[in-house]
C-alpha cells in the first residue's frame, strides 16, 4: 500500500513537471508571436538605429525561433531562465523578492479568509435560517460580485481619506527607518490592513458559501441524529464528524484559491502599490520582457501545482479513504 | 460568546494600533510621486523621462542646458566645466573643468573620467543608450569613439575634444552624465549591463542614492561634499512609486505626496481649491494628432515600393479631414484651459522658429465636403457615406487602450467625420500592439501623441527615407521638406535656420501629413511649501539642489 502510494506520488510529480514544461513552451511561443517587440522602445530620435539592432542581437531575437527555443530549453534545465531585458538581472533573482512578498501576503490572506468564513458559518448556523444567516448569505453574494478595485477604492475612501485612520498605499511609511522596532512592526501592520481586507473579502464570501452549504448538508443527515441520540455532545459531533466532512470541498477550493493568490493579485497590488507578482508579471508583459514573462508564468504554474498538491495531502490526512483517489 | 470576543478583538486591535503609530517630525524632506518604478539609474542605460531626472540629479555633465523662455531655446551653463572655447572652424573645443569635484566615494573627478565616459558610452559591448550616436566624432568601424584621435588632455582640468572633419558638432554632443572611471574600469565591459554598480552607483551630483526599494521608493540624500551644496538644500528627496492615479491624487490632497505630474484637467479644477497646493501647467512638449498613413502600407511591406494610400494619399483629402475635426470642442470640454490647438509639429515654445502667421485649421465641415468632392468623393447612393467608384470612405481609427483623452476625442471625431460623410470605426489596441502596428505600417489611421525633443528635431519624424527614419509614422514624403532637413544639418547661420524651419512649417501645413490636434499641458501640482522650483519645457523636476522647503 505504501509503495503504491509513493508510486502514485512520483507519477504526480512527473506529470506536474510535464505540465510545467508545456506551460513555459506555450508561453515562449505565445509571447514571440504576439504583436510587439522588446526592442521597439529603443526606436527614438535620441537613440541611434544601431542600438536597437545591437540589443536585438544580444537578446538573440535575430535568431530563428527554433534556435531561440533550443537555447531556452537547454538553459531552463539548469535553472537558468535568462536575464530580464528591463531589470538587467537574472530572472529568478528579480522574481525572488516579489515572490516572497506575494507568498507572505497570500498566506496571511488565505488564513484570514478561512478563519473569518469559519467564524461566520458557526455564527450563522447557531440559528439556521435566522436573520443573521439570511443577512450573511445575501451580503456574501454582494461581496463576491463586487470587483476588488471597487472594494479597494471604497475602503481607501473611508478609512484613509475620510477617517484618516489607515495609509493609502505602500507596505511601509517613508519614515519607516526612523521608527523603533515596535514602531516598524506597527507600520507594516497598518499598511497591510486595507490590502488584506480588499483581497480577502471576496474569498471570505466564497469560502463562507461553500462551508455553510456543506455543513448544512451534513447537519441534516441521519447519522447526526443517531449520534445525538447516542449521547454525544454537540461539540463532539461538530469537531469529530461535521467539520471533517464539511471541510473537504473547502480544502479543494482553498488549494485553487491559494494557487491563484500566489500568481499575484494585480488589482490590489496596483491600488495599494504593493511589490507583488501580479504587478511584476503585468509590467513584464507590457514591456515585452520575454524572459521575465516566462519566469513569472513558471512560478505561477508551479505554485498552482504545489498548492493543489498540498490541498490533496491535507484531504488525505483528514480522510484516508481518499488515498485510492490519489493513486488513481 | 467566545466567537463574539474574537470578532471584537479582530476589529479593535487594528484601530488601537493605528492610533498608537509613531510619526517622526521631518520638515526638510519632500516626496515626489512616480507612476512606475524606473528600470535603471545608470546614465549609460537611462532613457525614460523619470530615469533622466534621476540620473541628471545623481550624475553631472560637462555643461547643463537651461531653457530661455524669451527666445525659446536652450542656453548652456557651467557644470563640471567652468568654461569652454570653440575653434573658429568648430573642429575642436577646449573645456576647463572644476578642480573641486569629488565622487561620492571620495575620489577626485578629473579629465580621465570624461575620456573614459566617451569610451564606455560608445562601446558596443556596453550597449549604452548612446551607442551609435557619436556621429561627429572619430570612431572605428563599430562606432566606438577613437579616444586617441578625439581627446587631448592638456592638464588634469583641461581637455581638448576634436571632431570629425566636415561634421557639424555642438555642445549637445557632450551633454551626457560623466561616469567614474575608477569604478567602471574594474568591471568587465560585457558585464556592465548587469553589474551591481547599476544599483549602488558612485555619483558626482548634489544628491546621492540613499536607498532604492524596488517598486516602493527611491531615496536621495543631499551630498554635502558637492560643490553644488548650499545651506537650506533639501536633505532628502523621496521618489515614491504610486502606480494608481487615484492613489496619487488622494495622497497629494492629504499631503503625503508633495509633487505630482500629469494630473488630469478635470482634477486640476478640484485641486485648485486646496490652499496647500499650487498648479503649474507646462505647455508645448506633447501634442496629440491623428496619423494618416500617406502610403499603401501593405503594398510597401510586400514590395518595398511606394504608392499612395487609396484614402489618405492625397494632401487635399487630409486637409479636408483636418477641416472636419472640431478640435475646439475637445479643448473646451476635456482639456479646458490646459491645452491649445496645434498647427504643425513645431511647438510654440520655440519662439524664434514658430510661425505665428499660420493659424490652426478651423472647424469647417462645408469646406471639408467641398475638398472631398473635388477629389471625387460623393454620396451618390444617399446612404450617408461618401464613395468613389466602388470604394466607400470608411476606415478604422485605432487608439491605444487606457487613455481617456483619446477615447473621448475619438467619439467626437467619429461624429465629426460622419457629418461629412466619412464612416469610421474606433478600435482600441494594447499599447505594445498599437506601436507595433504603426511601426510596421499595418494600420492606416490612428490617434497618438508625440512628446517632442528639445532642441527642435525634425529629421527623425519627417524625412522621407522610410528605412532610416522609422519614426516617420505617417510615411510622409516631400522632396522640399527633405531638402530643408538636409540643409538644417549643415553649418548655417541662425537666420537661415529660422527661415528654413518656417518654410518647413508652411509645407507641413499645406500637406497635412497628419491632423495636428492640440498641445496638451503637463499639469504639475506641488505643495506650497516647496519653493524655488524651475518648471519649464525642459522638465518639471530639474535642479532639485535649488529647491527649498518653506515650512
Amino acid at each position: 500500500m505504501k509503495s503504491e502510494f509513493y508510486k502514485a506520488l512520483l507519477k504526480r510529480l512527473l506529470s506536474s513537471l510535464i505540465v510545467l514544461f508545456l506551460l513555459v513552451t506555450f508561453i515562449f511561443f505565445l509571447v514571440r508571436m504576439a504583436p510587439g517587440d522588446p526592442t521597439q522602445k529603443y526606436i527614438s530620435p535620441q537613440l541611434s538605429p544601431e542600438l536597437a539592432q545591437q540589443i536585438s542581437e544580444s537578446f538573440n531575437l535575430n535568431q530563428p525561433l527554433y534556435v531561440q527555443y533550443f537555447s531556452f530549453v537547454k538553459n531552463i534545465f539548469t535553472g537558468d531562465f535568462g536575464v530580464s531585458y528591463n531589470y538587467r538581472q537574472p530572472v529568478l533573482y528579480v522574481i525572488k523578492d516579489y515572490f516572497l512578498f506575494t507568498l507572505l501576503f497570500s498566506s496571511i490572506s488565505l488564513i484570514i479568509q478561512l478563519f473569518v468564513s469559519y467564524l461566520f458559518v458557526r455564527l450563522a448556523l447557531r440559528k439556521a435560517g435566522g436573520a443573521l444567516d439570511r443577512t450573511l448569505s445575501k451580503y456574501s453574494l454582494i461581496l463576491f460580485a463586487t470587483p476588488s478595485f471597487v472594494l479597494g477604492l471604497i475602503l481607501v475612501y473611508f478609512f484613509s481619506v475620510q477617517l484618516d485612520l489607515l495609509p493609502t498605499s505602500g507596505i511601509k511609511s517613508i519614515y519607516h527607518d526612523d521608527l523603533s522596532s515596535l514602531g516598524k512592526l506597527n507600520d507594516y501592520f497598518i499598511h497591510i490592513i486595507l490590502p488584506l481586507v480588499t483581497l480577502s473579502l471576496a474569498g471570505i464570501a466564497v469560502f463562507y458559501r461553500y462551508l455553510r452549504d456543506s455543513m448544512e448538508d451534513i447537519f441534516s443527515q441521519s447519522f447526526i441524529t443517531n449520534l445525538r441520540a447516542s449521547g454525544y455532545t454537540e461539540k463532539q459531533i461538530f469537531n469529530k464528524h461535521i467539520l471533517p466532512n464539511a471541510i473537504r470541498p473547502l480544502i479543494s477550493v482553498a488549494g485553487i484559491e491559494f494557487g491563484i493568490l500566489l500568481g499575484g493579485a494585480l488589482i490590489t497590488e496596483v491600488i495599494f502599490s504593493l511589490p507583488g507578482m501580479g504587478r511584476l508579471t503585468v509590467a513584464a508583459i507590457f514591456n515585452r520582457d520575454f524572459p521575465l514573462i516566462i519566469g513569472c508564468s513558471f512560478v505561477a504554474g508551479l505554485m498552482m501545482i504545489v498548492s493543489n498538491f498540498i490541498a490533496d495531502l491535507i484531504k488525505i490526512k483528514i480522510d484516508k479513504r481518499l488515498v485510492k483517489e490519489l493513486m488513481q | 460568546m467566545r466567537i463574539k470576543k474574537i470578532f471584537l478583538l479582530l476589529f479593535i486591535i487594528p484601530l488601537l494600533i493605528s492610533c498608537t503609530t509613531e510619526k517622526p517630525e521631518v520638515t526638510n524632506r519632500i516626496v515626489i510621486a512616480l507612476s512606475a518604478d524606473v528600470e535603471t539609474i545608470n546614465p549609460l542605460y537611462a532613457f525614460t523621462v523619470d530615469e533622466g531626472t534621476l540620473t541628471e540629479t545623481l550624475f553631472l555633465s560637462l555643461i547643463q542646458f537651461e531653457w530661455d523662455n524669451n527666445i525659446g531655446d536652450l542656453i548652456p551653463k557651467q557644470m563640471l566645466a567652468t568654461s569652454w572655447q570653440w575653434a573658429s572652424d568648430s573642429s575642436f573645443v577646449i573645456f576647463n573643468l572644476r578642480d573641486n569635484v569629488n565622487w561620492s566615494d571620495g575620489q577626485k573627478f578629473s579629465t580621465s573620467d570624461v575620456v573614459y565616459s566617451f569610451d564606455l558610452y560608445s562601446d558596443p559591448k556596453v550597449q549604452s543608450r548612446l551607442y551609435g550616436s557619436f556621429i561627429n566624432f572619430y570612431t572605428d568601424s563599430e562606432n566606438h569613439v577613437d579616444t586617441a584621435k578625439t581627446f587631448e588632455i592638456l592638464s588634469p582640468t583641461k581637455i581638448k575634444i576634436k571632431f570629425l572633419p566636415g561634421s557639424v558638432p555642438s555642445l549637445l554632443d557632450v551633454i551626457f552624465p560623466v561616469i567614474p572611471k575608477h569604478v567602471y574600469e574594474k568591471i568587465n565591459r560585457e558585464s556592465v549591463p548587469t553589474a551591481e554598480i547599476n544599483f549602488n552607483p558612485i555619483t558626482s551630483g548634489a544628491y546621492k542614492l540613499k536607498k532604492w526599494e524596488r517598486n516602493q521608493m527611491i531615496v536621495l540624500e543631499a551630498n554635502k561634499k558637492s560643490f553644488l551644496y548650499k545651506n537650506g538644500m533639501i536633505d532628502e528627496v523621496l521618489f515614491k512609486i504610486v502606480p494608481d492615479y487615484s492613489s496619487r491624487l488622494t495622497q497629494l490632497k492629504k499631503g503625503e505626496i508633495d509633487f505630482c505630474e500629469l494630473i488630469k484637467p478635470s482634477d486640476a479644477a478640484d485641486l485648485k481649491k486646496l490652499k496647500n497646493l499650487i498648479i503649474e501647467p507646462v505647455t508645448g512638449r506633447e501634442y496629440d494628432y491623428i496619423g494618416w498613413n500617406n502610403i499603401d502600407g501593405d503594398y510597401y511591406n510586400k514590395t518595398k515600393n511606394i504608392r499612395p494610400n487609396k484614402l489618405f494619399g492625397s494632401s487635399k483629402i487630409r486637409l479636408a479631414l483636418s477641416y472636419a475635426v472640431n478640435r475646439d470642442e475637445i479643448l473646451s470640454e476635456y482639456l479646458r484651459e490646459y491645452g491649445q490647438a496645434a498647427v504643425t509639429p513645431v511647438s510654440p515654445i520655440f519662439k524664434t522658429y514658430f510661425d505665428e502667421t499660420l493659424k490652426p485649421i478651423e472647424f469647417n465641415p462645408e469646406k471639408a465636403k467641398e475638398l472631398l468632392k473635388e477629389e471625387g468623393w460623393q454620396d451618390l447612393n444617399k446612404d450617408g457615406i461618401l464613395e468613389k467608384g466602388n470604394t466607400n470612405f470608411s476606415f478604422t481609427l485605432f487608439i491605444p487602450s487606457g487613455n481617456p483623452l483619446r477615447e473621448y476625442a475619438a467619439t467626437i471625431i467619429k461624429n465629426n467625420l460622419k457629418a461629412v460623410g466619412v464612416e469610421i470605426k474606433v478600435e482600441k489596441l494594447e499599447l505594445g500592439a498599437f506601436i507595433d502596428n504603426i511601426i510596421n505600417k499595418k494600420i492606416d489611421a490612428w490617434m497618438a501623441s508625440w512628446y517632442i525633443q528639445v532642441p527642435l528635431e525634425l529629421k527623425s519624424y519627417w524625412h522621407s527615407d522610410l528605412e532610416k527614419t522609422p519614426l516617420n509614422f505617417c510615411n510622409y514624403r516631400n522632396n522640399d521638406v527633405d531638402l530643408i532637413i538636409r540643409k538644417l544639418d549643415k553649418n548655417i547661420s541662425s537666420q537661415e535656420r529660422i527661415n528654413l524651419v518656417k518654410k518647413f512649417q508652411g509645407l507641413i501645413y499645406s500637406d497635412q501629413p497628419a491632423t495636428f490636434l492640440y498641445w496638451t499641458d503637463n499639469i504639475i501640482v506641488h505643495n506650497r511649501r516647496i519653493i524655488d522650483l524651475t518648471i519649464d519645457p525642459l522638465g518639471a523636476i530639474q535642479k532639485i539642489w535649488e529647491w527649498r522647503v518653506n515650512n
